[in-house]
């Protein structure tokens, strides 16, 4: 079991383990919303949250949990957390829900998130099982603001919807493809770095949603 | 797999889906008035915008875009009307488009503005942008045509959103405000029949 002080926790989350570098999974998602960083960021922001919930409630009841049947369990937690965050937003804070009220349904389909249900908060304790959450969604929202910041800035020109370069140098960097693009060019460059200064093995995921 | 196992699993699927669903329907209970009540808020005032000097605007028909039910609305000013506001739905890339337009008496466009739509965000979402909708002003039907390079007479489309952007001009402006001089040149003749 992977216990450690919470701040170990929360670096694991965003280095070792990070989602989209290191683990290369959730990334459809991921990739769907970079096109600009405003998007990047908020839906990064969105993630942490359910993250953090979801693992603690599952490390909440996690002694009430048949093993057999746990994944339908996890989905209903996920599910769960996810339509509150919707119907809250929608109904309390209709401006925000405006510009992500779009992604928040999306996090449903989140590997990531199933995936330290299972892995961590089942096995672990209601605080130690936050911090990973919290870990788990900073990373996440680092690599979402690094590929959005490419992004934006070669496809649009712009940053944060103010214009930088004048002009757009490379248009395809927003559509679909170029998100892949993206993705494949930072992953490889992440692990370079690792493999040439931290004398890792680097990362190739299997891949997921 | 005991029958023992099977009834302790079962119960646990069950007793646990059933809080969910219980959760669930008590946020829903609570959200859902404020949603309807903050969405109908919503409406008016961006009605009031579409035609700013307007100091009354009716609904005065409906009409049913893609099967949708849309209205169109009268804008009145003292008793003079002074322009039409229409909701038109435009199928778009990933979702049917909702949007209100606002024309003069000659229905020539005023001003255009998306109300909900669920298109491709970082490129479809850009038809909210005023860039794009600013293009609309000034426009009568025949302008409603959209094309890729820059123009003054037609719509230059985003680029990377053609779909969405001509489910906007055409399918949803251009039949809009062809359905509303329909609609009220119909009321007119109606009226006159009488």
């Amino acid at each position: 079991m992977q216990q450690g002080t919470n701040w170990e926790l929360i670096k694991n989350g965003m280095f070792k383990e990070n989602t989209l570098f290191r683990m290369a999974i959730s990334l459809c998602p991921a990739i769907a919303v970079t096109a600009s960083m405003k998007n990047g960021i908020l839906m990064g922001v969105a993630v942490l949250f359910v993250q953090v919930m979801v693992n603690m409630t599952v490390s909440s009841i996690r002694q009430f949990i048949n093993p057999r049947i746990r994944l339908p369990i996890y989905m209903i937690v996920i599910a769960g957390w996810v339509s509150v965050i919707d119907m809250t937003m929608a109904a309390y804070a209709r401006e925000a829900y405006k510009q992500i009220g779009l992604y928040i349904q999306l996090i449903v389909a989140f590997a990531s998130i199933l995936a330290k249900a299972e892995s961590f908060a089942s096995k672990n304790k209601i605080v130690p099982s936050m911090m990973d959450g919290v870990g788990m969604g900073l990373g996440f929202l680092l690599a979402m603001i690094v590929i959005s910041f490419f992004r934006e800035l070669l496809g649009k020109g712009t940053l944060l919807g103010l214009d930088i370069a004048g002009g757009k140098p490379l248009l395809i960097m927003v559509l679909p493809a170029g998100g892949f693009f993206a993705f494949g060019l930072l992953m490889g460059f992440f692990n370079w770095i690792d493999i040439r200064f931290f004398g890792g093995k680097g990362a190739g995921g299997a891949g997921g949603h | 797999m005991t029958t023992k196992d099977i009834v302790k699993v079962t119960l646990n699927l069950v007793v646990i889906y059933v809080i969910g669903g219980l959760i669930l329907a008590f946020v829903y209970a609570k959200a859902s008035p404020i949603m309807y009540v903050k969405q109908k808020e919503e409406k008016e005032r961006a009605l009031k915008k579409m035609i700013p000097e307007a100091d009354k605007i009716e609904v005065s028909g409906t009409w049913e875009p893609h099967g949708k039910h849309a209205e169109y609305y009268t804008a009145k000013k003292g008793n003079e009307e002074i322009g039409y506001i229409i909701q038109s739905f435009g199928k778009g890339y990933s979702s049917y488009i909702n949007m209100l337009a606002s024309v003069d008496k000659n229905f020539t466009l005023k001003k255009v503005s998306i109300l909900s739509h669920a298109e491709t965000p970082g490129l479809g979402d850009e038809i909210e942008k005023d860039y794009f909708l600013r293009q609309f002003n000034g426009k009568t039907l025949d302008n409603l045509v959209i094309v890729k390079e820059e123009t003054k007479d037609k719509i230059q489309a985003i680029s990377g959103a053609t779909i969405s952007s001509r489910a906007v001009t055409e399918d949803g402006l251009r039949s809009g405000v062809k359905a509303l001089r329909d609609k009220l040149s119909g009321e007119a003749k109606d009226a006159a029949g009488h």
